[in-house]
């Protein structure tokens, strides 16, 4: 009910927007449909009220990652003036630099965010977007069953696995599986694989160069298809996406499970078997390693073909101060983008968790920053999916890994 | 002897338990994943991942409906790939018309090579000429509008329709059109007062290839109109998939929604899909 | 009123408007006339672009390299014969086409032999092979990767229900690749079954009578009056299916994406990713074009077997 008025309501703004009179400025925002836009449109509203004479209207696109990149793909490589600000998903904004697509921000201070989307969206030493709202990867947990065995929230995939297979004989729950990730060729697979390499303390791409460590590699992939082989995960992990996860963990059928944010509001609705048994904390680390995790989120861009460059950098700014990342995360759920607003008391008491999340999300790693990303992500992706369906030894998939990456970073 | 075996497997073939068997066989393969589609529709996420599954919802609900419907306007969805795919359907057919009309009676010096070539650049994959479309559909200024889909949508079906209808007015006795003509009819007025009627079977089964495929289209629909109130259903569809999630009941639920026109236009008009197909339109 | 309609009327079947009668002047000018709106939208919507795309795959032109578009021959040529992927997928695409073509070839003919049953009642018949035609392809790839799904999926389901324990269809690249040629083939299999029927339709009964009393029997009647009757209406559907079997796109993009690795992934679709996702618009150009000479040399067969029956 409270959505088909927002969708009317949407409607009925952009079929005003044809109608109404021509403002000194029109912007257009591109969001997709997934980022709460009616939430985002409040935070528009006020800009509006702040700027008298500056009229911005959201578009809606594809509802996944792939589905917003192909669509702005295809309308930036027409050079299509009709967009002004665009959000984009952390991984992006270096290849929407590289095409000459964004317009980078002069002499912003990027020390007011948290260091990883600092990171993630300069390029070249230039700033090319400013982050919208923060995310990363958690290890999900059942609190009740780890407190029922007696067992603390493990540090390392192996204290990981000795905790499954406790709780799995104490249980004897054929149903109940011990850890739940992402072995889908999605994005999410190229994350499932950094993680154990991170943690190695190696990294894959430093200034734009390949600095691929096989051994480490090789260790990743071992370790996701040892989960898969000593029946901590399911057979059919090569199938299981996101949500897939998700779903599992919410109904309960998941001691372990690694995920993005998003899944916490759902894990404490009312469809779920596991409301207060949930806990998160830092994805595990290799023996002897660091633990790592992903760094996800959004980040607005401006167009470079947009024709009003002044007022969409200011509506961007708006967009990415402090006061919209507040409210933002009282109201949309959105981590923020600022270190200090994770002890905000209002932020906190809207979303107690945050507390819990401030130190996943400060250590956090953003994936590879190269125009070349798409390519990376669907060798690794490709590979990690191969590797955990069988079809592919890891030695071989690192290899194939290296190869591959050896050419696009060439 | 012979002339009992003869009649032994006779009476099996157009026997009764033979008739059940195909019926059987010809219903489950055609209405199948439209009937599990309609069953998941009525299911609760939570029943979906019960194991084993069940076929039938045990709880019938109707709120994915509801769901698909106020989650994304999918009412307007179904207006614009209604249209879009009746506007296309119609200048398929009136520009088939015309160009298999040409070759079917015109006599012309270069009628191998005109067929010839309409069929070979339309089986070049539109898929691959995303970019370059999206280029000159933005130079015409018809980004997200009907015709931006029109234009493509009417290309996809010309060869299938063109080819189709040229056998079909080569089966049409010239004597009548003459008829026509020698009555004051100009060659276009006999085309259409004459011609056109006495083919209307082929014309009309044309008409549906055409439909369908531009009710099918997805990857276009997709890139060139982007407006929400411009989007086709299988578009619209997409977008009930999340980032992350996948919610099978509500996809299933505006799924139907989306086959249930199609289903609609079959039932309605199956007996002259088969005829005109019967008709002569694929002796080739 | 009416009078005035009345003269107007009369005045044209009097004499036809002048330009219409100018065009009974030569059959030429009528055909360009009648041809026009055909060439026009055909040179539009694909002469003009493919032309482009000809064009591009002399050019590095990647739009993540940041670099100008520039003149390299034949790279992009020379670079896909030393790619992998390129030769995984165009060899995906024409096993997918010999699987599936005769396969719907096989599937279609026993349908419509069964549809052409005489049935008391046509409807249901004709509805079932309708439906699956007339079901986008979009849709029929999202609802078969959800019967393929190893746990929740109606196939594993009735395979439990047999006693044979349920594979993991997406995991295994020949399972999955089988699973994908198995939706094509049933979504194509229907129209196959709607032409051959329209064709033993049209054979006269008549035929079958004389074959009975000289005694040939049901095999025989179907190999040599049904079969020779129904050739040109195959073909014509062979071709047809070729072409757009090569062109396979959305059910494997629907169902697997092209995994496990790329071991499912087609042509059209490397060709998608490459222009669409890595922007490589020199090289995915250039793949485009290997992939319009490939749908030639079927349209070439084509057009051969069609002078041939004139």
């Amino acid at each position: 009910m409270k959505k088909t008025l927002l969708t009317g309501l949407l409607f009925s703004a952009s079929m005003l927007a044809l109608s109404a009179p021509a403002f000194a400025e029109e912007l257009k925002v591109y969001i997709s449909s997934q980022h709460q836009p009616q939430v985002w449109r409040q935070v528009l509203d006020k800009f509006e009220a702040a700027n008298p004479g500056t009229k911005v209207t959201i578009e809606t696109g594809g509802n996944t990652s792939e589905a917003q990149a192909q669509y702005l793909n295809t309308i930036m490589s027409a050079k299509d003036s009709s967009l002004d600000v665009l959000i984009l998903d952390v991984i992006r904004p270096a290849q929407f630099a590289a095409a000459g697509w964004t317009s980078p921000f002069e002499g912003k201070d990027m020390s007011v965010y948290l260091p990883a989307y600092a990171e993630a969206n300069t390029v070249d030493g230039k700033v090319v977007a400013l982050p919208a709202f923060a995310d990363s990867m958690f290890l999900y947990y059942r609190k009740d069953l780890l407190e029922k065995y007696g067992i603390e929230p493990p540090k390392t995939w192996d204290e990981l696995k000795a905790a499954v297979k406790k709780i799995n004989g104490g249980e004897n729950n054929a149903d109940l599986q011990g850890l739940s990730f992402q072995g889908k060729a999605i994005e999410g697979a190229v994350c499932t694989f950094l993680l154990p390499y991170w943690s190695q303390g190696k990294s894959l791409v430093q200034n734009g160069k390949l600095t691929f460590d096989k051994d480490a590699a090789v260790k990743s992939l071992k370790l996701w298809k040892s989960f898969v082989d000593e029946g901590i995960s399911k057979k059919n992990i090569a199938e299981v996406a996101t949500d897939d996860t998700r779903k599992e963990f919410q109904a309960g059928n998941v001691v372990f499970a690694v995920n993005w944010s998003y899944a916490w509001a759902q894990s404490q609705g009312k469809d779920s078997a596991v409301v207060g048994k949930v806990g998160v904390t830092r994805l595990p680390a290799m023996a002897g390693g660091d633990q790592a995790t992903c760094l996800g989120g959004w980040e607005w861009g401006v167009s470079a073909y947009s024709k009003h460059q002044e007022e969409a950098k200011k509506l961007v700014e708006y967009l990415s101060s402090p006061e919209s990342s507040k409210f933002m995360a009282i109201n949309g759920s959105l981590l923020p983008t600022y270190p200090s607003l994770y002890q905000d008391a209002e932020v906190v008491k809207a979303a107690p968790w945050f507390a819990d999340a401030k130190q996943v999300v400060e250590t956090a790693k953003p994936r590879p920053v190269t125009p070349r990303y798409n390519e990376v992500s669907e060798t690794i992706r490709t590979t990690v999916n191969a590797v955990l369906a069988g079809v592919m030894t890891p030695e071989d998939g690192a290899t194939q890994i290296e190869s591959r990456l050896k050419r696009i970073l060439r | 002897m012979s002339h009992v075996t003869a009649e032994g497997p006779a009476s099996f073939f157009s026997g009764k338990p033979l008739r059940f068997i195909a019926a059987t066989i010809l219903l489950v393969n055609g209405m199948f994943p439209a009937l599990w589609i309609l069953f998941t529709s009525l299911k609760t996420e939570a029943e979906l991942t019960v194991k084993p599954i069940t076929w039938f919802p045990h709880a019938p609900t109707v709120a994915n409906y509801m769901q698909a419907f106020s989650d994304q306007p999918l009412h307007i969805f179904l207006f614009n790939s209604f249209m879009v795919a009746l506007l296309s359907t119609c200048t398929t057919l009136l520009v088939s018309v015309l160009a298999a009309y040409a070759l079917a009676r015109l006599n012309l010096k270069y009628r191998g090579l005109i067929l010839s070539a309409i069929i070979a650049v339309s089986t070049f994959p539109l898929v691959t000429l995303l970019v370059p479309l999206f280029e000159i559909m933005r130079a015409l200024n018809l980004l997200n509008t009907w015709i931006a889909l029109i234009l493509p949508y009417t290309v996809l079906s010309l060869p299938v329709c063109t080819l189709m209808l040229v056998s079909f007015f080569e089966g049409i006795p010239r004597d009548l059109e003459n008829a026509a003509m020698i009555d004051g009819c100009t060659r276009l007025g006999a085309l259409f007062k004459v011609v056109v009627p006495l083919c209307a079977p082929g014309v009309f089964t044309a008409g549906i290839l055409a439909f369908v495929n531009a009710w099918d289209e997805f990857l276009l629909a997709l890139s060139f109109n982007s407006n929400p109130a411009l989007r086709t259903l299988p578009v619209g569809i997409q977008l009930y998939q999340g980032e992350f999630a996948f919610p099978w009941p509500v996809i299933s639920a505006a799924l139907v929604v989306g086959i249930v026109p199609v289903a609609i236009l079959i039932v309605i008009f199956q007996e002259r899909v088969v005829s005109g197909l019967t008709a002569g339109g694929i002796k080739g | 009123m009416t009078t005035s309609t009345l003269t107007t009327t009369q005045r044209i079947e009097k004499e036809p408007p002048a330009w219409t009668r100018m065009l009974d002047l030569s059959d030429r000018a009528l055909a360009v006339l009648l041809l026009a709106p055909a060439a026009i939208l055909l040179s539009l919507i694909i002469v003009y672009p493919v032309a482009r795309l000809a064009y591009t795959s002399f050019f590095s032109l990647s739009l993540t390299s940041g670099l100008p578009a520039e003149f390299v021959g034949l790279e992009n040529y020379q670079l896909m014969i030393e790619d992998p992927v390129f030769w995984e997928t165009t060899w995906n695409t024409v096993l997918i086409t010999l699987i599936t073509v005769p396969g719907a070839l096989v599937v279609g003919m026993g349908l419509a032999l069964l549809a052409n049953l005489p049935f008391r009642t046509q409807w249901p018949v004709r509805l079932s092979l309708l439906i699956p035609w007339a079901l986008p392809l979009s849709f029929a790839g999202l609802i078969f990767a959800w019967f393929f799904h190893s746990e929740y999926g109606v196939v594993n389901d009735v395979l439990n229900r047999f006693g044979i324990e349920g594979v993991i269809w997406f995991n295994s690249p020949d399972l999955a690749f089988a699973a994908i040629c198995l939706t094509i083939i049933w979504k194509t299999s229907s129209f196959m079954a709607l032409i051959i029927l329209a064709g033993l339709q049209t054979i006269p009964r008549s035929l079958y009578e004389a074959a009975d009393v000289d005694g040939a029997g049901r095999l025989r009647q179907f190999f040599e009056i049904t079969l020779p009757l129904l050739k040109p209406a195959i073909v014509v559907a062979l071709i047809f299916r070729t072409i757009t079997a090569l062109q396979t796109f959305d059910i494997p993009y629907m169902m697997t994406g092209g995994g496990p690795g790329t071991s499912t992934a087609t042509l059209a679709m490397y060709i998608h990713q490459n222009t669409v996702s890595f922007l490589d618009l020199g090289y995915g150009s250039a793949l485009a074009v290997v992939m319009f000479l490939l749908s030639m040399c079927v349209t070439v067969v084509y057009l051969r077997i069609i002078r041939t029956k004139e």
